[in-house]
This record gives C-alpha cells, structure tokens and sequence, in this order.
C-alpha cells in the first residue's frame, strides 16, 4: 500500500514541479518574491518505533513539512524577509504553522551587517538549514547532532544578530562571524514537551527562555576547506503541570558546543561535527520528586558525498550519540553516568530529478536505541514493549522547492 | 593506426572547442563598480551570496535563466551544475540570509539591467553588444 502511495508521491510532486517558479510581484516600487518548499517522506523500522512514529509493520507516512517564505530588498543594505513553516512527523508538529523566521537585515559593511526579529539560529553546518531537503545529500541528517524530533529546540530565536565576513591579510581566506543574543521559544508539539507528556504525564505550557551565542568559521587558505565552531548558552524555564500540581524546570547551566568542518573537491564533499549539549537543571522543581539532572550529551559524525552525474548523488555517514546521564534526589545520588549510545551508519542516494524536485532513498542501520529523560529518536510511548537494541531503517523523502 | 589518429584528432578538436567555449562567456558590470579586475575567488564569492562586494564597494549579482553563456559561467567560475547552484542560493533564501538574485532571460537583458543599475555585476556571451557597461577582467 506504501509502496503504490510513495510511487504516487513522486510522480505528483514530478508533475507539479514541472509549474513551479519562484514568485515576483511589486507593492508599489518595491519587489517582493516568493518562495515554497515542501517534502513528504517514508519510514520502515524492521523493529522499535522511530521517531514517535509507527514505523514498524508497514511503516509510516506521517512525516511531512512546508514552508512559504516572502522577501524584498528594499535597497541594497537593506532587506525584509518572513517565513512560515508547519510539519506534521508521527506525534510531533500536529500541522501547526508557526512563524518560522522573519527578520530586518541591515548590512552596513560586509564585515557588519545587523539582522533583528526571529533569526534562524547558526549552529554548527546545517541548523540553520535542516529543514531543507533539496540542499543537503542525506534524508535525515546524522540525529546525533541534528534530531529532528528536537528541531524546534535550537531552530531560531527571537532577537538580534551582528553577522559579518572579512578577507584576512596574507591569503589567510575569510572569517565568517555571526553573534546572537534573544529568547528561545518551543513549540508545545515538539520532541521534549512530548517526552515529558507520553512518559510521566507532565503537561507543560512553556519551555524557553533567554540564549546567548555566537558562530566563527574560517574558509581556510586550503582551497574549500572550511573549519568553524558554534556556542550556545541559555537559561531555561519551563511551567506545566503535573498530576494536578505546577509543575516547573529552571536551567542552572546549560551551554551548547559545536566544532565542525568541511572540504568540498569537483564532485566530492566531506564533513564532520562534533556536538556537545551540557544540561543542568533542577527539573520538577517545587515537588517532593524535585532532582538536579546534570546530563552530559555528545554526538558526532563523519559523512561526505559524490555527485556522480546531474541526476544522482551517492552519500554516507557514520554517527554517534552518548548520553552521560547523572542525577540527584534530595542530595542523593539517583543517576550516575548511565550512559546511552547509539551507533548509526547511514547509506543515501539522492535523485534530482528537475530544478525543483529531489528524490531520497535512505538506510540507516544503528545499534543502540537511548531512551534516557532526554529525547533522542525513540519514544516510550510508541515502543511499550520495550526497545530492543538494534533498528534498521528504510526511509524514502521526496521534496519539492521553488 | 588510422582509427587510433582520427580519434586522437576528434580529441583534439573537442580540447580546442572547449578552449574556445570557455573564452565565449565576459563578466560585465555597471560603470559605478570601481575594480576592472577581479581575483576568481571574488567573483564566485559575490556569484554564491558569500560576499556583496568587489573592491570595497557593494555588488549585486544578476544571473542569466539559462543557456550557453550560463552554462559557461557556472563551469569555469563557481564549479556547480546549474541545479546545485540554485539550490545554494534557495539555502540561503529559506534560511533569511539572502535574496535570490534576479534572473533574465537574454544576454542583451542583462546589459540593458547592468547598464541601469549601480552595483550591478553579470555575465554575458562575448558575442553580445554590451554598451555602457565595463568588462571586466578576471585573475
């Protein structure tokens, strides 16, 4: 039945790109474009629910996203942009479209522009950028370092940037810089307000709060070598309820590290990350349960891709995620490094089939299936059976942009 | 022996037409661009949304829709297929850091834009008039 509704996929999204092109149109002198992008996407697990969908028997195609975005440059410095973007993925996004982006840019120099509103958040290689199907070679991206069950947590927040690129003396290539500061707001619908609601019964009504942070990377003298790193901190608080009661989380420290690099050569790309979330915070605070969760979660990956022609890009990856976990009740130690790991290696091939359309086939093959306090792919509500140790998976995308 | 030199020269014509394909493509810009000649890098920099300037000043680049000299550019500057080079600007375009650059359908549409608008920097086949536009040289 699958099979025959992914063929249908994407013969129809073939078909519709065929009349797809970017919008202009003007309000009064001014041009104003418009630009879409959608995927529709496919998972079969041989065992464990992935990803709060039922993946296993026949699998599942309740993983879909889109996003419309409108923009004008009003003048050469300065430029008007929004985005609306909604996603439905097993459990998660519920089709809520929400205000993905938008932003005043104003670039006075190239080495200082300023970028205020909802920024979209410049982490590491792709944050930024995950959601977009056509420019990346993998299906899913390595989860150790971008879950997409956690998109909504890192995806942008509210506030201002200062971003600039300067040329550096002596042929040492260019530094790109981007610093923020805001507030983070997650959706209700996303992986940790659902992790806390499918497990415990806690109900939450806010998780965010202030971030801070900044990007640097340098395109190195080596011709399309790029190296960078990335660091958030925040301070969150989230409010909810549980059996009855207020229920609250308040972050003591909490701070994101990520180190990444990228050398591209004619048809080849490779790429690395290394993603290290530090989490420490008094959750269920104000309750007799109240505990110091001090978790320690470290990903990585190795990846790269060949273009072997117009049509068809070959990809693969191998990624790994840990998740040293502690904690304390009333000063006593409850938790410690219960440590998770999940090993994934990943075989791609992507098919562009026009301007417009692409076309992914995917395996992933992991070992280990961590389900500890914290979100990461495997949900206990969607495996009550329990989770068994390894999880094969075949995913086909397909994604429309224009 | 003569199936080995007729191949060799068909190899040897393809080389040459190659040679002569890339020399048909000139980057032109609107007289207020004050750099005549730019570093290769500069260019694909500005082509790619990396960079909005040349020579201090700001650029805005103009693309082609499609076609030969299109084709040309891509190859011999910026290393993309047509398909991965849209496919970058739209990354930026979805993610709020840029706009995608305004694309016209004639060699003689890009002059006539060029021509008009201070900062403009495009490309062109060698073959087309370009009036009241500067070419420039690339390193």
């Amino acid at each position: 039945m699958y099979s025959k509704r992914i063929a249908s996929g994407i013969i129809a999204a073939f078909i519709i790109s065929a009349g797809l092109h970017a919008q202009e149109f003007k309000i009064g002198k001014y041009e104003v474009q418009a630009h879409g992008f959608g995927t529709q996407g496919y998972i079969k697990t041989n065992d464990n629910n992935w990803l709060t969908m039922q993946t296993s028997g026949s699998g599942s195609g309740v993983f879909t996203d889109a996003g419309f975005n409108l923009s004008s440059q009003f003048t050469n410095k300065f430029r008007v942009a929004a985005q609306v973007y909604s996603r439905k993925l097993g459990a998660l996004g519920d089709w809520h479209p929400q205000l993905d982006w938008g932003i005043a840019d104003y670039k006075v120099k190239p080495w200082l522009g300023f970028r205020g509103g909802k920024v979209k958040t410049v982490l590491g290689l792709y944050n930024d950028v995950q959601d977009l199907d056509f420019a990346n070679t993998y299906a899913l991206l390595p989860q150790s370092v971008y879950p997409i069950d956690m998109r909504d947590a890192m995806i942008a927040h509210e506030g201002g940037d200062i971003y600039g690129r300067a040329k550096l003396p002596r042929n040492l290539g260019a530094i790109a810089y981007d610093a923020y500061g805001g507030r983070r707001s997650d959706s209700m619908s996303s992986g940790y307000p659902y992790e806390l609601k499918s497990s415990i019964a806690a109900y939450l009504t806010h998780y965010g709060g202030p971030v801070y942070g900044g990007d640097l990377r340098w395109n190195t003298p080596v011709k399309n070598l790029k190296l960078g790193m990335s660091r958030q901190n925040e301070q969150i608080t989230a409010a909810g309820t549980y059996q009855g009661a207020p229920y609250a989380e308040s972050s003591r420290h909490d701070w994101t590290n990520q180190y990444y690099g990228q050398y591209t050569a004619n048809r080849w790309h490779a790429e690395s990350e290394y993603k290290r979330y530090y989490r420490d915070q008094i959750v269920m605070s104000g309750t007799p349960a109240a505990f110091d969760v001090d978790q320690d979660i470290r990903g990585w990956y190795v990846g790269g891709g060949f273009t072997v022609n117009k049509w068809l890009e070959g990809g693969s990856y191998f990624s790994h995620y840990r998740d040293f976990f502690g904690g304390t009740l009333a000063g006593i130690i409850t938790y410690a490094d219960a440590a998770t790991k999940d090993l994934a290696k990943v075989v791609t091939a992507k098919f562009t089939l026009n301007r417009f359309t692409t076309v992914k086939v995917e395996g992933h093959f992991m070992d280990g299936a961590p389900n500890e306090f914290y979100p990461a792919g495997f949900y206990a509500a969607e495996n009550p059976q329990g989770l068994a140790p390894t999880t094969n998976a075949f995913v086909v995308r397909t994604g429309l942009s224009f | 022996m003569k199936k080995f030199l007729s191949v060799l020269l068909l190899a040897a014509s393809a080389s040459i037409f190659v040679v002569q394909a890339k020399a048909q493509v000139i980057v032109i810009a609107n007289p207020s661009v004050k750099a005549s000649e730019v570093s290769k890098n500069d260019l694909k920099d500005v082509f790619t949304g990396a960079s909005t300037s040349l020579g201090g000043a700001n650029v805005v680049p103009i693309l082609l829709k499609a076609g030969t000299a299109h084709e040309e550019f891509l190859q011999a500057y910026i290393g993309k297929n047509d398909t991965a080079y849209r496919a970058g600007w739209r990354s930026l375009v979805f993610s709020g850091q840029g706009t995608m650059p305004k694309s016209l359908d004639t060699d003689s549409a890009v002059v006539e834009f060029v021509a008009h608008n201070a900062g403009a920097v495009g490309y062109i086949g060698r073959a087309t008039l370009h009036e009241g536009v500067k070419v420039l040289t690339i390193k």
